[in-house]
This record gives C-alpha cells, structure tokens and sequence, in this order.
C-alpha cells in the first residue's frame, strides 16, 4: 500500500490537533444545577492533602455514603497542599474539575466568578441553617449573590511565647502582651535586652494583621482596597520601629510561616502564632522549648480573632448534580465535622457543635486547654483576609510592606502604592 | 528476495521515514510546538486563567515597560549571566585539569565534584538556606572568627550572589565531565613539545589547553548563559516565593510563574514575559556563537 505525503501531513497534522481539542474550558456541557433529582451516579471529591493521614476516615465517610445512597460511587483524589491552586486553576481550564472540591474562600472566589462553582443558596438553601451564619457566609463573594461552598472545619489558635526568653529579657512570664501596645513594648525590650540577637515576631504584617488591627481592609461593595487608612499606617510604623530594632527577625522579609515556625522551634523568635496541632510538634521536636512554652490569646484591636476557613465546593458543570451536593452536604454535615474534629485539631462549622462537651469541658491537658479557648474564641471569630485577595495581591503588599520596613519608602507611601496595585489586579480580575 | 517484494518495499520508502518519525513527532508538536505557539498567541492576549481573553495587540508589551518589576527580573537575569557564566566556563576547566591526573584516590574526588549535579535542587537549596541563615553554620563560623553575623539571605545583593554561588558550586560537576571529555582529545605530544620549548604550567595551559578545548568552552558558555538567565529554582529556595526582601530578588522566570500562575494568574501577561526570557536567550546563543565564528577567522 502506498501513502502520499500528502496524506501522511495530514494525519500527523490531525493526530496533533486532535488531542488538543480534548483540551479546552470544558465546554457548558455540564449538569443543570439542580439537585433535587435522585442521588446516584459517580462523582470524584478532591481533598487538600488529606490521604496522608486520614485515610481511613475518609474511606469510611465514602463507604457510608454509597451505603446509604446505592448506586453512588465516589472517587477520592487528594492533591498535594504545594501547587493545590495551580492544579485546580490546570483542571479548571482543562475542564477537568472533580465534581466536589476542597476549597478555601480565596480559591473559591476566581472558580465562581468563572461559573464554576454551583450557587448552593440555589441548590442547597435548605442546609444553610445547619451551619453558623459567618461560616455559610464566608464563601460568598462580594459584589455577587450566592454561597459557593459549604463550609467545612474551622480553624485559628492561640499566640505561643517562649517563657524562657521572656524571662531572660526581664519580662514577667506569666503577663504575655495582651494588647498590641503592650506586644510592641515587650517585643523592644526583648530586642534591647538580648542586644538584637532574640526577635519577638518573625513575621511582616499580613492582610490579616491589618484585619486584626481593626483596618478596614475593603469598601462595603467590594470594589477597592482601604487598608492604606491612618489605622493601617500606624500598624506598618511600629512594624518599621520593631524591625529597626531588630524586634522583628531580619529575614521576616522573606519568611513564610514554615521558616518562622521552625526560628520559634529553635528559639531565635519569641513569640509565633499556632493552632493546638502544633502543641505536640513542640512535644516531639523541642522538648526544652515545650517546657518552657506559654499560651495566650490572638492580639486583636476588634476584638474578633482570625479564623481559618475550609469549604467543599460543588462543581457546577458537573453531570451528577443531586449526588455531588448530597456527598458535599454529607461529608460536611454536624456529625461528619464531629467526628473528623476528633482526629484531629480542627473545629465543626457546624451550628451548635462548638457546644459539644469536647468543646467545652477541661481535662487538665495544654491539648485540651488550648482547644476549649479556640472554640470560645471561634464562636465570634472572623476570617480577615477578603475572598478576592489574590496571591498576586499578597505579594505585592507584603513588597510594598518590605520596602517600608527597609526605609525605601514610608509607611503611607508603601501601602498607597499597595492599596492602588492590588486594585489594579483586582480590576484585571473583573 | 523476490522482485516483487523489492518493488514494494521500494514504493513504501518515501512514506516509511514519516511513519518513523511519526512518534517523536506529535510528542515534539503536543509538548512542544502547540505550547510554544500558544505561548506567542497568548502574548497578545488579556487571557488569565479562566478567562479566555480578547486579542490586544503590543498592550502586555507596553505595559512591561511600565512594569518595575520585569526591570528588577531583567536585571536580575542578566546579572546572573554576567556574573554565573565566566565562572563556569573557567572554574569547571581548572577542576578538570586537576582530577584528569590519574593519583591514588582521584575516583573518590571526580565522584565528590559531580553528586552536587545529581542532588535534587530543592534538597540542594534547603541545605544552603540552613547553612547560610542567621543562626546557621556559616554565620557561626563567621561569628567565631569575630566577623560577626551577615544577613546573607536578608540583603538583597548577598541573598542574589548566594543564590549565584549555589549555581556555579551545583554545576562544576556537569561542566567537568564536559571538559574532561575534551581534554582527553588534547594530543599529549603538543604539551611535550611546549615543555622541550621551555613553557612553564601557565603557559602551556594558556597556549596549548585553552585553544585545544576552545569549541567545548564555547558550548558551556551557551549552555550556561542559556541556564543561567532562565534561573529560577536556586532564588526561589533561597529568596523564597515573594523574591527576596521586597521581590529585588525576582528573575524574569520567577515573574512568569508568578504572575501567570495560580487561578487568577494573568496568563497573557506572562507569555508576554515569556516571550522576552525567549528572545533574549536566542540573542544570548547567537551572541555567544557569533563570538565564536569571530575568534576563529
């Protein structure tokens, strides 16, 4: 047999094209968004680095599913925590989404914005009251109307100090700063005291900071950033006199909270935040510092401490719709949230269940101290960082944060030039 | 062979070689050929990540002139080359003059010199962020002798030369064996006849090795350059994802992924960037081989 060139080009032309048309947004060939059709079919759920130690919980929570709903099958998927973004957005525009994803509010909001995330004030309304209201709320978006994901575990913690360190600085022990006033003091004494060689804080402020300073972060509708504010320079000022005094560790410019969580391991910062996950770290790899460890409330000018949001989105092109909202309800539902919360030190979004005695009632361990203080605290606690902060937006603050801690511009300067780059982004973003 | 089957395999010639090369073909068009030509596409588009885009001609390119940042990438690009190539085109060449010599125990050192080229990056890049923080070895050391303390990951010209060093120490190894490899073609009896005529070490490294293996330090300069201005994993261990203190640290590769990345990455934006690392690494090698063609007429 023989073949042209010619057609020979153009099989190779189509064998090339042809798998990239599989490439592409997917299309809006997706399911209909209504879940009130019968629960069956498979669907894939995508975790966020959970396989490593929960698998059997959740093959549990798979298994009682299809149980309950026969003719279901789930497919789990856990992703790595390094580069989850990068693979949601590479599915997303691939068109390959799982049908119920692991989110946070930030991933949530460029996913629904895109029309990828299902409205569940449309499809799941009737469970929002089993959840708490600031928790159903925290995947919405701003200048749009809906809910994207259900709300999933809780998280925030306490401020972990080292009591030795304190104490050799001349600072009582047991009175940890409970104010930021009295944090910026002790942090320079500290830094006098140990002659620059012990920082307080490792970390440069955060979106979240600004937040907890009591800085309105975004106008009400959602269009423009406001943390630029007198509030907002004040912070940055005394972070500008700490870091000058060495108060603030010297490679806080470009820590991330891995490397400012193992400078407090090893005792070169005094003070770090942390949840009750982290008690048993210290336990385990710093003995002497777990000896000397003190435990004290989140710093706040609002008097709301940060919380840290989890979500299980529904894809909203998916073709199982009834089974992808049920699973995501049900894996996030009251008794599901409990007994993960068991597991490990998470806290339910679930109403009600931050009242559960294990919430509640002291056993005499730091673990169980730590975790009824959090739960009080969860209870009117607020996630600070606003769901259309993009990770470009953090870069260019936390830059323009370094440039006015190394006196290259001043406080005011540095947060008018982050204030107008983060509204450019979010402009771009649309 | 019959003659029937002479003709046939004679009429499949002209189409066999295609057939062959089919494979390598479509996996060079699908991983290669499509993401470059997307890349180009893309350039002159506002596409991000899930927005398809619309067509603005040079816009990405005009606003990269406005773009502090893409100046510190570029700048920070080319100071790698200027200061990382030179240092690997001689250094790895005095590394193989010294372990060519067939000494006892020769084999524990080539070996030595190379596991920096095997040795995962990242592992690499934490080992030297440990040694080089504040509180790590080198600062001790430096301590101890009464230097004192030097931020070498908190400045941003140390924390980039840091990085540099990293580069220069993780790629002897490759470049040794390169040299090594051409120094074994150098005829023995040119060196011979230089010493009868009196040339000392020097000079008959500067006389006799150095024109012999000039075409191979011609290719690690253009595989070096090409390296290093498209570096991006030793500064961003070292410098960590914000690029140094105030993103002064950034490359130009740093600032692709940075911004085209993630799910509100301005995917169009960043092939524009693309597109420069792209053509300044095509100057680069042209430049180098231009130097090249020059020296030898």
């Amino acid at each position: 047999m023989s073949v042209s060139r010619k057609t020979l080009a153009t099989a190779a032309f189509l064998a090339l094209v042809l798998p990239l048309s599989a490439c592409g947004s997917g299309g809006d060939n997706g399911g209909s968004g209504d879940a009130s059709g019968k629960v069956e079919g498979d669907i894939t759920f995508q975790t966020w680095n959970l396989r490593a130690n929960f698998r059997s919980y959740f093959d549990g929570v798979i298994a009682d599913f299809e149980k309950q709903y026969p003719g279901t099958h789930v497919k789990w998927i856990d992703q790595p925590a390094e580069g989850y973004a990068d693979k949601i957005s590479a599915d997303a525009a691939g068109g390959t989404l799982p049908d119920v994803v692991n989110v946070s509010p930030d991933l949530v909001a460029p996913l629904a914005k895109a029309g990828l995330a299902l409205d569940l004030d449309k499809a799941a309304a009737k469970y929002k009251k089993e959840y708490l209201a600031g928790a159903w709320a925290s995947h919405q978006i701003p200048g749009t109307t809906g809910t994207y994901a259900f709300p999933w575990y809780l998280n925030t913690g306490p401020l972990f100090y080292n009591k030795s360190l304190f104490k050799k600085a001349g600072l009582d022990p047991d009175s940890p700063p409970k104010t930021y006033d009295d944090l910026f003091a002790d942090a320079l004494t500290m830094a006098h005291k140990s002659d620059g060689k012990v920082a307080t804080l490792a970390n440069v402020p955060t979106i979240e900071d600004f937040g907890r300073y009591g800085v309105e972060l975004m106008n009400k509708q959602g269009t423009a950033f406001t943390f630029n504010d007198t509030k907002g320079v004040q912070l940055l000022s005394k972070y500008k006199e700490l870091y000058d005094a060495k108060a603030l560790d010297p490679q806080a410019l470009t820590a991330t909270p891995e490397s400012s969580g193992k400078k407090f391991l090893t005792e070169a910062v005094a003070m770090n935040p942390g949840s009750a996950l982290d008690l048993g770290n210290f336990k385990k790899q710093a003995p002497n510092l777990y000896k000397n460890i003190g435990i004290t409330d989140q710093i706040t000018s609002t008097g709301h401490v940060n919380m840290y949001v989890m979500g299980v989105m529904v894809n909203s092109r998916t073709k199982r719709t009834p089974a992808a909202v049920a699973f995501a309800h049900y894996v996030t539902d009251a008794e599901h949230q409990m007994s993960f919360a068991r597991k490990v030190a998470i806290f339910p979004s679930t109403a009600g269940s931050l009242e559960d005695p294990y919430f509640t009632k002291e056993d005499g361990t730091d673990e169980t101290r730590v975790r009824i203080a959090a739960a009080k605290s969860l209870k009117n606690a607020v996630n600070y960082t606003p769901v259309l902060f993009s990770d470009q937006m953090k870069t260019a603050l936390r830059n323009e944060v370094a440039k006015a801690l190394q006196g290259k511009e001043s406080p005011k300067a540095a947060l008018d030039n982050a204030v107008k780059a983060c509204d450019t982004l979010l402009q771009q973003q649309g | 062979m019959t003659t029937s089957t002479v003709t046939r395999v004679r009429r499949q010639l002209p189409s066999s070689p295609w057939l062959f090369a089919a494979p390598g073909l479509l996996i060079t068009g699908v991983f290669i050929l499509y993401p470059f030509v997307s890349t180009v596409v893309n350039a002159f588009t506002d596409r991000r990540t899930l927005v398809p885009g619309k067509f603005v001609g040079l816009a990405n390119f005009r606003e990269l002139l406005h773009d502090d940042m893409f100046w510190i990438g570029l700048r920070n690009s080319a100071l790698y080359v200027v200061c990382v190539v030179p240092a690997l085109v001689v250094l790895p060449l005095l590394l193989a003059l010294l372990v060519r010599k067939n000494i006892p125990g020769i084999t524990f050192f080539r070996s030595a010199f190379y596991t920096p080229v095997v040795a995962s990056i990242v592992v690499v890049g934490l080992i030297w962020v440990w040694l080089l923080d504040e509180r790590g070895l080198v600062n001790s050391l430096l301590e101890t002798v009464g230097v004192g303390r030097v931020g070498f990951l908190s400045d941003q010209w140390l924390l980039l030369f840091s990085a540099m060093a990293v580069t220069v120490w993780k790629g002897l190894g490759y470049y040794m064996i390169i040299y090594l490899a051409a120094l074994a073609n150098v005829p023995r009896e040119l060196h011979e006849a230089a010493s009868v005529d009196g040339a000392g070490a020097i000079r008959r490294f500067l006389t006799v090795t150095v024109p012999a293996v000039r075409s191979t330090m011609v290719l690690v300069a253009a595989l070096s350059s090409v390296a290093a201005f498209k570096v991006f994993s030793e500064v961003y261990l070292m410098a960590g994802p914000s690029g140094g203190p105030a993103g002064e640290d950034t490359t130009l590769v740093m600032l692709v992924q940075r911004t085209g990345t993630g799910l509100t990455g301005r995917v169009g934006y960043a092939s524009a960037i693309s597109l420069v690392v792209f053509v300044v690494t095509v100057a680069l090698m042209l430049l180098v081989l231009r130097a090249d063609r020059r020296d030898e007429s």
